[in-house]
């Protein structure tokens, strides 16, 4: 009887590898692109000038980071990112999937690994952030010459 | 109210004049008066608040001492009080930069 039973859960615990739920490199709502981040209506512009006050230490990080990269590749990330933001919800939550499943899918990361970091990589900044980027200015190009 | 505030602000400018001559270097004795107000928290991040309240000067996004005490106030503790914040202006002018000193007197008028 036990042996049995025994059979029945290592033919089961077989059968949960032969059709596993969701592949684990898969995105989700939050990940790798935080839901607030998918979900915003404040432009490029007003949410850097809102983490530039949120989250001092990390934006100035970001664009020191990003000041010392070439000049194409600072386009680059500054064309990729509006780009992102012109996308909307669904778009972007296709896009955060794309990355996920697929290393090579975003060319900047290859000239930049931390091109958007200050767009994807933390929740908590990204919650501050969107939290208050609706008060700033739609377009302010001065964030990126900080 | 505000008054008061930027008289602890210029109080916190003043400790200078009185300090040791001991320097160690300049983000210890920030932080070693930070203490004296009861703000703590990483050296390193309250010296790095400091430099941007002073690059945020430097740049005129901040225009004015009671912008620079709100930048401030937003990037420490939660339960830290106004008179902090202006303290921590105080420090971060006399510390950092000197030549911001006159936005306190300006808003004291």
């Amino acid at each position: 009887m036990l042996r049995k039973a025994s059979i029945a859960v290592a033919a089961l615990s077989c059968a949960a590898v032969v059709f596993p739920g969701v592949a684990s490199a898969d995105a989700t709502d939050d990940y790798p692109i935080p839901n607030r981040m998918l979900k915003t209506t404040c432009t490029v512009d007003q949410y850097m000038a809102a983490v530039r006050d949120t989250d001092p230490v990390y934006y100035e990080r970001y664009m020191t980071d990003y000041k010392n990269r070439p000049v194409d590749v600072q386009n680059g990330a500054r064309d990729r990112i509006y780009w992102f933001f012109s996308l909307n919800y669904a778009g972007r939550r296709q896009y955060s999937e794309d990355t996920a499943t697929n290393v090579y899918y975003e060319f900047m990361a290859t000239r930049w690994g931390n091109w958007a970091k200050l767009f994807f990589n933390n929740k908590g900044v990204v919650a501050h952030g969107t939290d208050v980027c609706m008060n700033y200015p739609v377009s302010d190009p001065a964030v990126w010459t900080w | 109210m505000k008054r008061a505030m930027i008289g602890l602000a210029l109080a916190a400018a003043a400790v200078v004049v009185g300090a040791a001559p001991a320097h160690a270097d300049v983000d210890t004795d920030f932080a070693n008066e930070l203490h004296t107000y009861g703000i703590y928290g990483q050296k390193d991040y309250n010296a790095w608040i400091a430099k941007l309240t002073c690059k945020r000067l430097d740049k005129g996004l901040d225009t004015d001492a009671n912008k620079s005490a709100q930048f401030i106030h937003m990037q420490l503790v939660k339960d830290s009080t106004t008179d902090q914040a202006w303290q921590f202006l105080g420090a971060t002018l006399r510390n950092y930069c000197p030549d911001k000193m006159s936005i306190l007197e300006q808003a004291a008028r």
